[in-house]
């Protein structure tokens, strides 16, 4: 057994919407300190993939470890689902995720934000929470906008501030889920550059998204999908530099 | 210093209808409306949240019991209410004859009863509305990150549903202190109760019941600025921030 657990490993994940089969045996291995992107076409399943890893979704078959521990499952009449939701929400204390909607909590300041988790749910003393929060925004280059509320701030302001509040969880893996999509391009930048920082610091990261030089620069592994199944995956190098599969080499070709 | 009361019953000299004594119905009218309309709105209140809950519960057998609840009761008038719980409730099999009587024999308690029940269920529906209109990417953030659904509904579902909530429930308030009004019907001296009583002592409509409308007003101002502040404070986070 090595050392230190592997942080996150899924094993042959499937998932069906009614009658469609999005993920048809999915897996992948985080190990610590792997920065993995997931690309694809709309519709290749690698949201759904990401969201299976924390369980927002709930996959029909397939294994879940992180940090070593096997996610029981049970079967019901309603499918499958977890045995037991108290591991569930240990275990996403561990995952933290950035949407990329955002998704901060309209009723509290970004502080607020950053620190309601970490109180609530690791049960870390306040003032512990709010020392960590500020660092945490300090880093992020949000220091002076602590009080504001979300609905108050720009869209790559709202994603660096979801960042730190991932962050603040001290997370052994981070999700992240199309993470600059929903930004105007200026503000991308922002939000990349901490990206990139966070990855530089030995962060283990599953990251689903359209940057391709992100992918490029930054990631350990690519995992190319399409239609629910790994069409090709690899170090950056390989899979974006020198694309075996024709779709991929579609995929990557310029647009115009 | 001005002599207060000699100015006061300066003011009221030769006046045959604001004697002291009617000024004194009316201002305990007064205390009862408050009373009633208070007491109704909290115990209203208090019911309300665990309801609305249950309410929007995925549950059949949990929503559907609240939801017979606050149809009846939305769906019926509020004085056919007062007049089954206070008139029925004499015919009650014993219930004189145990410790519940002497308060429900006054008019007093059958109202605040039903004033209860019927703000109640507007209430649960108003939270209802906006327990469901809670965005969902909040509700999977806060699944994300570890929190219970008990967690969940205490920390994040429910402190912005009774945010999204204060419009709406700032009328209900409005609403059940003008209901109020019908408690007169069964004999309680409220405000209004106090104004028919002084109309039909001098015959005098304009009188009586203008300045018992002004008194509505004055206590609807007063219902108004208290939502304005709480709007004002809770509600920042939906205003653009002014530099």
């Amino acid at each position: 057994m090595a050392a230190t657990p592997t942080p996150l490993e899924v094993r042959n994940i499937k998932k069906r919407f009614g009658d469609t089969e999005v993920l048809k045996g999915l897996s992948l291995e985080a190990q610590k300190g792997d920065v993995i992107t997931l690309i694809g076409a709309s519709g290749s399943g690698k949201s759904t993939f990401l969201r299976c890893m924390n369980l927002l979704e709930q996959p029909d078959d397939g294994d879940l470890i992180v940090h070593g521990e096997p996610i029981r499952f049970k079967t019901t009449k309603h499918g499958r689902e977890p045995e037991d939701w108290k591991q569930v929400v240990r275990m996403r204390a561990k995952l933290s995720m950035v949407f990329q909607s955002f998704n901060l909590w309209a009723h509290m300041t970004l502080l607020e934000n950053i620190i309601e988790a970490p109180i609530h749910v690791l049960k870390k003393p306040k003032k512990e929470a709010l020392e960590h929060a500020h660092a945490l925004l300090e880093r992020v280059g949000l220091s002076a906008r602590a009080n504001a509320y979300p609905a108050q701030m720009s869209g790559g302001q709202q994603q660096r501030g979801a960042i730190a509040r991932a962050l603040a969880m001290d997370p052994e893996v981070m999700l992240f889920d199309e993470p600059t999509s929903a930004l105007d391009p200026e503000l991308v930048g922002d939000v990349l550059k901490v990206m990139h920082g966070l990855a530089e610091e030995g962060r283990t990261m599953v990251v689903v998204t359209h940057e391709m030089s992100f992918a490029r620069d930054v990631s350990s592994q690519v995992i190319y999908l399409h239609q629910g199944l790994v069409e090709e995956a690899g170090p950056p190098s390989e899979v974006l530099g020198n694309p075996t599969s024709p779709r991929l080499k579609q995929f990557l070709a310029p647009k115009y | 210093m001005l002599d207060f009361s000699a100015w006061f019953n300066d003011l009221l000299a030769g006046n045959l209808i604001f004697t002291p004594t009617t000024l004194g119905y009316y201002w305990e009218g007064l205390v009862t409306t408050t009373q009633l309309v208070f007491l109704a709105l909290l115990a209203g209140l208090i019911l309300a949240v665990p309801l609305a809950i249950m309410r929007s519960s995925k549950h059949k057998w949990i929503s559907l019991p609240v939801y017979l609840y606050t149809y009846v009761f939305r769906g019926t008038p509020l004085l056919i209410q007062l007049y089954i719980i206070y008139y029925g409730v004499v015919f009650v099999d014993g219930i004189q004859q145990t410790f519940l009587w002497p308060i429900l024999r006054e008019a007093f308690y059958p109202a605040l009863i039903a004033f209860t029940l019927n703000t109640a269920a507007y209430t649960t529906e108003i939270f209802r509305g906006a327990i469901k209109a809670t965005a969902q990417g909040e509700i999977e953030a806060a699944r994300a990150y570890g929190m219970s659904p008990r967690l969940m509904m205490r920390r994040i579902i429910l402190p912005s549903a009774f945010r999204r909530a204060l419009p709406a429930y700032g009328n209900e308030v409005i609403f059940m202190l003008h209901a109020s009004a019908i408690a007169s019907v069964v004999t309680l001296m409220d405000l209004t109760g106090a104004a028919r009583f002084v109309y039909a002592r001098f015959y005098a409509p304009f009188e009586a019941f203008l300045f018992v409308a002004a008194i509505y007003l004055c206590l609807t101002f007063a219902i108004l600025y208290f939502f304005r502040y709480l709007e004002k404070k809770l509600l920042a986070h939906l205003r653009p921030q002014t530099a």
